[in-house]
């Protein structure tokens, strides 16, 4: 019986306090790794509530993969977070037509002329705005030039999928790991059957397998792009272990030189840093960049891009301030003010003057002139056709499904739609 | 003893005609929390399972759109559902053939009465009583190829540390030690109290008979442990059948899904991807196993008990 | 090996072997919890150049760090009512309707009880889609309720059978004799049957408690706010952050099964009385 009266005394006891402070709280859930660009966050969300009293910005973090894992059923309970993260694409129009997300059209319609077209479509359905964008990223090599260098191989000459498979040879002929990847998170790992496929089919073949012609994603284009990453694959090229590498540890080993290359979205630049044992990571001068490689016949363009268009959901139920803060958050001010971080490739027109760092600038370079920006493909597709991409590509990796597999099994879930 | 006829209250003259014990009041007062509870809780999400695994739906909305038994065809055309079945079965072999023997004969050693004998017993019982998510956790600590014990066993051997949990071919054997070292000693306790209640005047007759170690363990002994053995088998599978938490911590089911189990099948491919319908089917598999198991091997083995 | 004095004098190989064997199953089960425990007060450099030894070094930081965090007790304190309410709820409702099952015969009390035992046959795991469904429209989802009734029923099976089991051994005349005496049902229950339980109510408590404190995968479906998690789900939100710290981690799975340690120590009877109950047939 003591138990319970204590119970007792303690639900009363949070309920009390929960009362005492009549504020508006917004819950922000975030994914972001580095600590350095949390500062900033926290100093924009000490903004807003100094220049609007009563309203408390609460952030709370969960690791990128927990977050995926747990968004769906999160989305469903009461207490949901008010602002969430989001890579828009399929994932977000199923949320959209799921109900669990607050429209915001009327808020932000006018201050979303501010930021670049293209980033906004994307969380735009219908004429409808249903969340805003901050961040671009663009899928590319990332390198260790000091390790390059000591193999013999200029990065900045890799223009095509032999000149790179040679440079994978090269690095493994001296001894150094030439490629580090999360293959435990899966996604990093389908970044190369998904450019592969970018550079092979460009947006053509894309909308055809949308559409479910040239058989779709068991096409010749997709199975080419499998029989490809496997020809990487069966060189060897990356860490020990590396199925069982998360993300977080492979950025931050490359971060700590272990590796030559990694298949990386541009922040990593910042996160590699962040991550890596000594927070120092690669200096600028000692990291080098270069786009995906061109595959012989491709019909993509040269300056077909793959990456990421990142941005912020507001749930449904959420308080007006959380849209409020969003539009706060993605101004010209704070954009800037986070691109002269390296902390992103900033949305807000005129932010990426504060873009410092030339690696971040040419990124941004690659980005504005980009014929077509394929969103991640485990995003694109939506949740469920997603992440068998994920599924399939890194068993393709693991030696244990082959590139026709692959395909049919993506297809099947495509078709499905389940 | 005095409680009774000092705490009961006079009894209630109307109710003494009828119910005059309060027989029915406490039937119909004392089930209902318990039937309700089980009811909600445990059999109608059973039934729900049966009902959902016939539609695609991610669980907004009511479910419409009925896709007959096409989630069980999806499950079982699977790959990695076909290696989660194969590990179940994996670990159950494992469980019988290493667990269980290692288990008895620690047993047999302790339920003797020597100096440290309990204490042995207690340390061997301990990883039993670890949460799965702890002892997981320890183990990933362990395996780590960087900082783990493993590691620098190798490194004493001049060796270079393998990434167990890292390579689809040894991390469902790295699954499996973690598994014998958290559960041996839950069945040599089993074991332990079995033999505590043996006949002790059998086996000093079969000793005074002049019967080796050998053959009072095989002629005596362990057709006594028949009982114990067979619970310890049955535990042994249900556990295997329900073996999750310990996974999550190690390798979520990786790489390449070459250690899924079936829950952490369900867990991966149903929830997190809020695939009601396909989860629910999967589900529904584990349960028609379950059952049919159970019923069968109360059948066939547990008979003559 | 019965008897030290004998193996002293006489060396007896085979209790030499016996010895040798404990050792090393002793030193594979203690060898990773004692690494853990001492991996805390170890620098992240020295983890790597001496895992097993004491630390050179013996550095509090860590630990106290934790001890010193909301955190870590906002995630006991969590476990701590979650178990509790758990318990209290089994404890309750398994030990009235065992009662009934025990001592009232009515109609369809056997099909009653079979139903009940279905409840052993399966995990939560198997329905925990439906489950989590269930729970959401009831509008429980993130809250400890969510988490302790589905927990609570899915063990009412166990508790009831093992409750049933001892207060059938209670003398039936002892009823007969309240029940003349005018003792109803009820009363007999309160003052008679639950004094006399202690032991079987400390066991399936004990049991209720520990598989509650452990448990993962429900809270794991239920719980969002990282305010309400249990310790299972806080101890997995740390690692993801501190993946390469082993010391921080080790750190935090000792203080976190501490607890654990300590009640398995004091209530060592009747945790291995009730986890291994089965054996004695019933």
């Amino acid at each position: 019986m003591k138990v319970l009266k204590f119970l007792g005394a303690l639900t009363v006891g949070s309920l009390l306090s929960a009362a005492a402070s009549a504020q508006t709280v917004v819950r922000w859930l975030h994914i972001e790794p580095n600590p350095g660009a949390i500062r900033l966050w926290e100093e924009t969300a000490r903004d807003f509530e100094a220049k609007n009293p009563g309203v408390k910005i609460e952030m709370s973090f969960l690791e990128n993969e927990a977050f995926k894992a747990r968004l769906p059923t999160m989305l469903q309970s009461r207490d949901k977070p008010h602002i969430i993260y989001s890579w828009a694409g399929g994932v977000l129009k199923a949320q959209v037509e799921a109900g669990v997300l607050e429209e915001i059209t009327p808020q932000v319609r006018e201050h979303m002329a501010g930021l670049a077209p293209g980033a906004v479509g994307a969380f735009t359905l219908n004429g409808r705005i249903w969340g805003v964008p901050h961040a671009v990223s663009q899928v590319g090599f990332m390198y260790n030039k000091e390790l390059m260098t000591k193999a013999g191989v200029d990065g900045d000459a890799i223009k095509t999928w032999d000149a790179f498979l040679d440079a994978v040879r090269k690095l493994k002929a001296a001894g150094i790991t030439p490629i580090m990847v999360g293959g435990g998170d899966k996604w990093p790992l389908h970044f190369y059957w998904t450019h592969l496929a970018v550079r092979l089919g460009g947006k053509p073949a894309f909308e055809a397998a949308l559409r479910g012609e040239n058989g779709g994603f068991e096409g010749p284009v997709f199975q080419r792009a499998g029989d490809m990453m496997k020809e990487l694959v069966d060189l060897q090229p990356f860490q020990n272990g590396f199925l069982g590498t998360r993300n977080p540890q492979a950025v931050g080993a490359f971060g700590d030189g272990r590796a030559a290359m990694i298949l990386a979205i541009s922040s990593f630049y910042a996160t590699q840093r962040a991550l890596s044992a000594n927070k120092e990571g690669i200096p600028d001068d000692k990291l080098g960049w270069f786009n995906f490689p061109a595959v012989p016949g491709g019909q993509g363009l040269p300056t077909d891009t793959l990456g990421g268009v990142n941005g912020w959901l507001v749930t449904k139920g959420a308080p007006p301030q959380a849209a409020e803060f969003l539009k706060h958050f993605v101004s010209a001010e704070v954009q800037t003010r986070l691109a002269a971080g390296g902390f992103l490739i900033p949305v807000a027109k005129g932010a990426d003057t504060g873009l410092r760092a030339a690696f971040l600038q040419n990124i941004a370079r690659n980005i504005g002139a980009s014929t077509y920006h394929q969103n991640f493909y485990d995003q694109d597709l939506g949740p469920s056709v997603g992440r068998v991409v994920n599924d399939a590509t890194s068993e393709l990796a693991g030696g244990t499904m082959n590139p026709r597999q692959v395909a049919k099994a993506i297809q099947d879930a495509f078709r499905q739609g389940n | 003893m005095q409680a009774v006829t000092l705490a009961s209250p006079a009894p209630d003259p109307r109710r003494r005609s009828f119910d005059a014990s309060g027989k029915l009041t406490v039937a119909l007062l004392f089930l209902p929390p318990a039937v309700l509870l089980f009811t909600i809780f445990v059999m109608l999400p059973i039934g729900e399972a049966a009902w959902y695994s016939g539609y695609n739906w991610n669980g907004f909305g009511p479910p419409r759109n009925w896709v007959g038994l096409d989630n069980y065809r999806f499950v079982f055309d699977n790959r990695a559902f076909g290696i989660a079945f194969r590990n179940n079965i994996l670990i159950i072999v494992v469980s019988l053939v290493v667990q269980l023997p290692l288990a008895m004969a620690l047993a047999i050693i302790l339920a003797e009465t020597f100096r440290g004998a309990v204490a042995l017993r207690m340390l061997f019982f301990l990883p039993y009583i670890l949460a799965e998510i702890a002892t997981g956790l320890i183990f990933s600590f362990v395996y780590d190829g960087d900082y783990g014990l493993l590691a620098a066993i190798c490194r004493l051997f001049g060796v270079e540390a393998p990434h167990l949990l890292a390579s689809p071919q040894t991390s469902m054997l790295a699954i499996l030690i973690v598994v014998v070292w958290k559960y041996f000693g839950f069945h040599m306790m089993l074991f332990i109290a079995a033999l505590q209640g043996l006949d002790k005047n059998l086996i000093e007759a079969a000793r005074i008979d002049g019967a080796t170690r050998w053959q009072m363990l095989r002629f005596v002994i362990l057709p006594l442990l028949k009982p114990a053995i067979k619970l310890s088998v049955f535990f042994a599978i249900i556990g295997s059948l329900q073996l999750f938490d310990l996974i999550m911590p190690l390798t979520r089911g990786g790489p390449a899904d070459s250690s899924q189990t079936i829950v952490s099948f369900l867990y991966n491919f149903g929830v997190t991807r809020m695939r009601i319908g396909f989860g629910s089917a999967v589900g529904v598999i584990l349960f028609v196993g379950c059952v049919v198991f159970a019923f069968s091997y109360k059948r066939w083995v547990l008979r003559d008990e | 090996m019965s008897d030290l004095s004998h193996a002293s004098s006489r060396f007896d190989p085979v209790t030499f072997y016996k010895a040798l064997f404990l050792l090393a199953v002793a030193l594979f089960v203690a060898t990773p919890l004692v690494a853990t425990v001492l991996g805390g007060f170890k620098s992240l450099g020295e983890l790597r150049t001496n895992p097993f030894g004491l630390p050179l070094n013996w550095e509090m930081e860590h630990y106290a760090s934790i001890l010193f965090s909301w955190r870590y007790w906002e995630l006991l304190r969590n476990s701590l009512i979650i178990a509790t309410l758990a318990t209290t709820l089994t404890l309750i409702v398994a030990s009235m309707a065992a009662f009934v099952f025990a001592h009232v015969a009515f109609f369809g009390s056997k099909m009653l009880l079979s139903y009940i035992t279905l409840g052993l046959l399966f995990p939560a795991a198997t329905a925990i889609l439906p489950l989590f469904i269930k729970v959401r429209d009831l509008g429980l989802l993130d809250s400890y309720m969510g988490v302790v009734l589905p927990q609570v029923a899915f063990g009412l099976a166990f508790s009831i059978l093992l409750f049933r089991r001892f207060f059938k051994d209670i003398p039936h005349e002892l009823l007969e004799a309240a029940l003349v005496d005018g003792c109803s049902y009820a009363n007999f229950y309160r003052y008679v049957t639950l004094p006399l339980s202690r032991p079987i109510l400390a066991t399936v408590g004990t049991i209720a408690f520990v598989q509650s404190w452990n448990s993962y995968l429900i809270p794991l479906v239920m719980l969002n706010s990282e305010s309400l998690y249990p310790w299972p789900l806080g101890i997995m939100i740390y690692q993801g952050e501190f993946s390469a710290e082993w010391h921080l981690i080790l750190a935090f799975i000792t203080l976190t099964i501490l607890p654990t340690i300590l009640i398995f120590l004091i209530a060592q009877k009747h945790i291995v009385a009730g986890l291994t109950a089965g054996a004695v047939k019933g």
